[in-house]
């Protein structure tokens, strides 16, 4: 198993730090406080959390390896292609379901999705595939293929007070402007990293989020009405975004402003 | 092992295949989507009198342009204006300058053009009118199908006299 933890940058953040100026969101100390994190992110004590919880409850690495009928060798790579339509579950499901799954089996309660032990145990369990490719495959299955069509519709919807759509902010068109202090991420470039880099230590937050924990910010942020962690919608943004990034070398926890 | 029971365990692991459909949570999400998606774009009337010289009007309308919402907001708003919602909540304001630069404005974006000078470049030049800056704040869709820009009145985010205090403040000498 891999055990150093890579470190992540977000489009954003890097963008954000290659400015100055009082135009944007990170002041100089914010600046250094964030290069001390790059040396030690704040998130590498949740997932050796996440690590003994998985031990716990789910029979640490190779529990999580037979239950998903891999080796310990086949593990990371198969880990990379989250989230996937297993058939135990009858539908699309991510990493963090898989492991309500696993608990439940082992005669535990599984841990809720918004739960920080379970943002934890799955930051460590994607932390396995650290340095493998996201290889989604969307095509794998028409499961896959309508998870895909549903993230992708779910992306481009036009709701909340204000009418807009997670495009508004980070479709090609503006991309890089200023959101009020803020670089606008590119999220859907192929090969851009931003679903590989999920879960993340968020600074402005002091706490390990989710991706999908993410989407939920945004959603807030922007007056959309905030969707739940798991709802097949959030799996399918996911499954989008993810597949956007496909290619990208993973890395978990990531770091993000 | 007998062959009979390596069979009869092989038909029972499939028979019995693990289901665990039922033990994960799986929120349902399209109710609350559906209730939230925007309506189609509007175009709407500009009431009589909206756009005016009078300073609480403006006033309100800079607070609006240059605020999130109540919470966040720092300073009092103008008289005429709440931190609060009729039934208690956190108002929402334009937050503008998230996306426009214009006079004064602290941490503007550039998503949107910059409106500073917007009443002599715009409007003493004839290129706009006040009626295109109402309904460019009310719906911008009318105007351009693909705006990034933020639609306000369609959504009920705010009250037609509250869109024309915020089209009085643009077009306002500053
Ligand atoms: C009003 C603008 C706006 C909308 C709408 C919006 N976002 Fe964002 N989003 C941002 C900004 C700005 C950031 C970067 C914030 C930062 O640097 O902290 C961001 C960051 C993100 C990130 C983190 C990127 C990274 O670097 O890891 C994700 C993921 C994301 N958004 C997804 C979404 C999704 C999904 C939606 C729709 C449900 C959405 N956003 C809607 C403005 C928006
Ligand atoms: C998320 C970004 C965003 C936000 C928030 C936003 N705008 Fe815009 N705005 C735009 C963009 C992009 C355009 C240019 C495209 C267009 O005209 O639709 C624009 C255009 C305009 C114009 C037309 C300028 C001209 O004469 O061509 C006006 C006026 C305007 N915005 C006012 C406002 C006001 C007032 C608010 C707040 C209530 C606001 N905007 C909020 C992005 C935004």
């Amino acid at each position: 198993m891999k055990t150093g933890i890579k470190i992540a940058l977000s489009v954003a953040l890097l963008s954000t730090l290659s400015f100055g100026g009082e135009q944007f969101a990170m002041s100089d100390s914010d600046r250094a406080m964030y290069a001390e994190m790059l040396e030690n992110n704040p998130a590498d004590i949740m997932v050796a959390n996440g690590e003994e919880l998985l031990a716990e409850y789910c029979g640490g690495d190779e529990g999580i390896a037979a239950f998903l009928n891999q080796s310990e060798d086949s593990l990371p790579a198969y880990l990379a292609g989250f989230p996937r339509y297993l058939p135990e579950f009858k539908q699309v499901v991510g990493i963090d379901q898989v492991l309500q799954g696993l608990m439940s089996k082992n005669g535990h309660k599984p841990f809720k999705l918004k739960s920080s032990d379970m943002f934890d145990m799955s930051a460590y369990v994607k932390s396995l595939a650290n340095g493998e490719k996201s290889n989604i495959d969307v095509n794998a299955n028409p499961q896959m293929k309508e998870a895909y069509a549903l993230g992708k519709k779910t992306y481009m919807t036009e709701r909340g007070g204000r009418g807009l759509s997670c495009n508004s902010c980070h479709s090609d068109a503006v991309i890089g402007s200023v959101l009020r202090t803020q670089p606008l991420p590119d999220l859907s470039a192929k090969g851009v990293a931003v679903a590989a880099t999920w879960p993340a230590y968020r600074m402005t937050k002091s706490s390990l989020r989710t991706l999908q924990r993410r989407f939920q910010g945004c959603m807030k942020n922007a007056l959309l009405k905030v969707i739940p962690i798991g709802s097949p919608e959030m799996v399918a943004l996911e499954v989008y975004l993810t597949s956007e990034a496909k290619g990208a070398e993973i890395a978990v926890p990531g770091l993000k402003r | 092992m007998k062959k009979t029971l390596i069979m009869s365990l092989l038909v029972g692991a499939s028979v019995f295949a693990a289901d665990y459909s039922g033990v994960i949570q799986k929120p349902n999400a399209s109710k609350l989507i559906e209730k939230d998606l925007l309506a189609p774009a509007k175009t709407f009337t500009m009431p009589a009198g909206c756009v005016t010289t009078n300073p609480e009007s403006i006033a309100r309308g800079a607070f609006i342009f240059h605020n999130l919402n109540g919470k966040k907001a720092k300073k009092n708003p103008p008289k005429g204006l709440s931190k609060k919602t009729a039934d208690g909540k956190n108002k929402q304001y334009g937050n503008c300058i998230a996306c426009h630069n214009i006079e004064g404005a602290r941490g503007a974006g550039n998503i949107g053009p910059d409106l500073t000078g917007y009443k002599a470049t715009f409007i003493d030049s004839g290129v706009r009118d006040n009626k295109f800056v109402f309904q460019k704040i009310a719906d911008p869709r009318i105007d351009n199908k693909d705006t990034h820009m933020t639609v306000n009145l369609t959504t009920k985010l705010f009250t037609p006299a509250e869109i024309c205090d915020i089209t009085s403040y643009i077009v306002s000498p500053k």
